[in-house]
């Protein structure tokens, strides 16, 4: 039998927890200034974008303490299709595509556990 | 002495890989994109297969997928009725363009300015992605689910694929069509070589090679089993094509001789490209792989490793996918 020609290792798979685009990568971090939409490649610019990343930064640090505001509180939450409803958060998946959540009141009753897709939903509400 | 070809095998999804398309070279290589029925198209680095990212966001199966050159931007075309544009390096959804039934093949220009789509509703749409709110200008003619479209010609013109058994040349700018080609049977695949003007165009167990500014048959070449896509090496010496019996043909494209077929697979092979360099092919299939081949078996390239003869005794990284016995 002909010996099968050698390989260094197999092909990298997906990470199971994440969906990959590793921002620590040469060609993201090379090419990335250039795809946020707001900003030019010009000099003078370039205090623009540090305000603006500056500012980017702000709002997502402040978004991700209000996931952690809402653990185990009631979040209403407004939704496509004229859809509210009421559930107590759990937590949010790494990427922000699903929320857990647990007692979740519909229209149609109780759901005990429930993801929400975090796609279908256009706001959301709760008590500090 | 000749060697076993090690295909490598790009696991990750769960449902038939449908469709792939590789960038042209960049500075960091280049890259694959596979479109799959699980709805998730996946961005590979090219040589080597290692995944880079999944694209999250289409709500049905993935009919098409391609890259831009710089493999900046992706875009695919799904069962959710949309065609998506994504940042392909970040894995950010840039766009999303609702269409009225499902989508089945997305194309950028060269310079990335514009996307063609194809889909069930039988109009092929050019989007300008410079003005995305705006209507997109539409082609009608094709009678049947459009199958695929690609630019071509520099831009100026349109080569489409359509269930109704035709390919069809259209100018872009009167969107007339300009010369169409009429086959027995539907066409399972087509790609266009820009350099040389190539069409390859794939139905039963043929594999078609015409003239793409003319649409002037260059030759036909039969196949042992029914393909369902085949590609063109960039030097125009070799052709791979892949069908129904799971196989991988190599063919010498001068002398249309078949000079070796590959097993791996275990299930219809749905897509085969030659990658932009021609050193390796990719195919995806029914069991929801992608593989990749050599095309100089045995060279070292990529986690191909050219072992000496001398050397194999103490190789201990010799690694075999499983295949059927042989």
């Amino acid at each position: 039998m002909r010996p099968h020609v050698s390989v260094l290792r197999l092909p990298r798979g997906p990470d199971p927890n994440g969906r990959g685009f590793d921002p620590n990568s040469p060609r993201f971090i090379a090419l990335c200034p250039t795809t946020i939409s707001a900003s030019t490649e010009t000099g003078t610019d370039s205090v623009q974008m540090r305000e603006e990343q500056r500012a980017r930064s702000v709002l997502r640090e402040s978004f991700l303490r209000t996931l952690i505001a809402m653990t185990n509180k009631q979040v209403q939450f407004h939704m496509y299709e004229r859809v509210k409803v009421e559930a107590k958060f759990g937590a949010s998946d790494i990427d922000v595509l699903n929320f857990q959540v647990s007692e979740l009141h519909t229209p149609i009753g109780v759901q005990k556990e429930a993801l929400l897709r975090c796609q279908d939903v256009i706001s959301y509400s709760f008590d500090l | 002495m000749a060697m076993r070809q090690t295909p490598l095998t790009c696991s990750g999804h769960t449902r038939p890989v449908v469709d792939l398309a590789f960038s042209g070279i960049t500075p960091y290589g280049y890259f694959l994109i596979s479109a799959c029925k699980d709805g998730k198209p996946m961005l590979r680095q090219g040589d080597t297969g290692d995944w880079i990212g999944t694209f999250l966001g289409h709500k049905g199966a993935v009919w098409g997928a391609t890259l831009n050159n710089e493999a900046t931007k992706a875009a695919t075309a799904a069962a959710d009725f949309t065609a998506k544009v994504w940042d392909a390096v970040t894995g950010d959804e840039v766009l999303t363009l609702a269409h009225k039934h499902i989508v089945k093949s997305v194309n950028f220009t060269q310079d990335s300015s514009c996307l063609l789509t194809g889909g069930n509703d039988k109009i092929i749409r050019i989007y300008d992605l410079n003005k995305p709110e705006a209507e997109p200008q539409e082609i009608t003619g094709h009678t049947s689910a459009i199958k695929k479209a690609l630019w071509c010609n520099n831009d100026t013109q349109i080569l489409s694929a359509a269930d109704d058994k035709t390919v069809r040349l259209w100018d872009r700018n009167s969107t007339e069509v300009v010369k169409q080609l009429s086959f027995d049977m539907s066409v399972s695949s087509m790609e266009y070589i820009p350099d040389g003007e190539v069409l390859v165009i794939t139905y039963g167990k043929t594999i078609a090679f015409y003239n793409a500014l003319s649409l002037d048959m260059i030759k036909t070449v039969d196949a042992p089993a029914s393909i369902h896509s085949a590609s063109l090496h960039p030097d125009k010496d070799f052709f791979v094509a892949g069908g129904d019996d799971f196989k991988l043909y190599k063919f010498d494209y001068g002398t249309k001789e078949e000079l070796e077929s590959y097993k791996g697979h275990f299930g219809p092979v749905h897509c085969v490209r030659f990658s932009p360099d021609g050193e390796l092919y990719a195919s995806g299939s029914e069991d929801g792989t992608l593989r990749l081949w050599q095309t100089a078996v045995g060279k070292t390239y990529g986690l191909w490793k050219c072992v000496l003869p001398g050397e194999l005794v103490e190789n201990k990284l010799s690694f075999t996918t499983a295949t059927w016995p042989r």
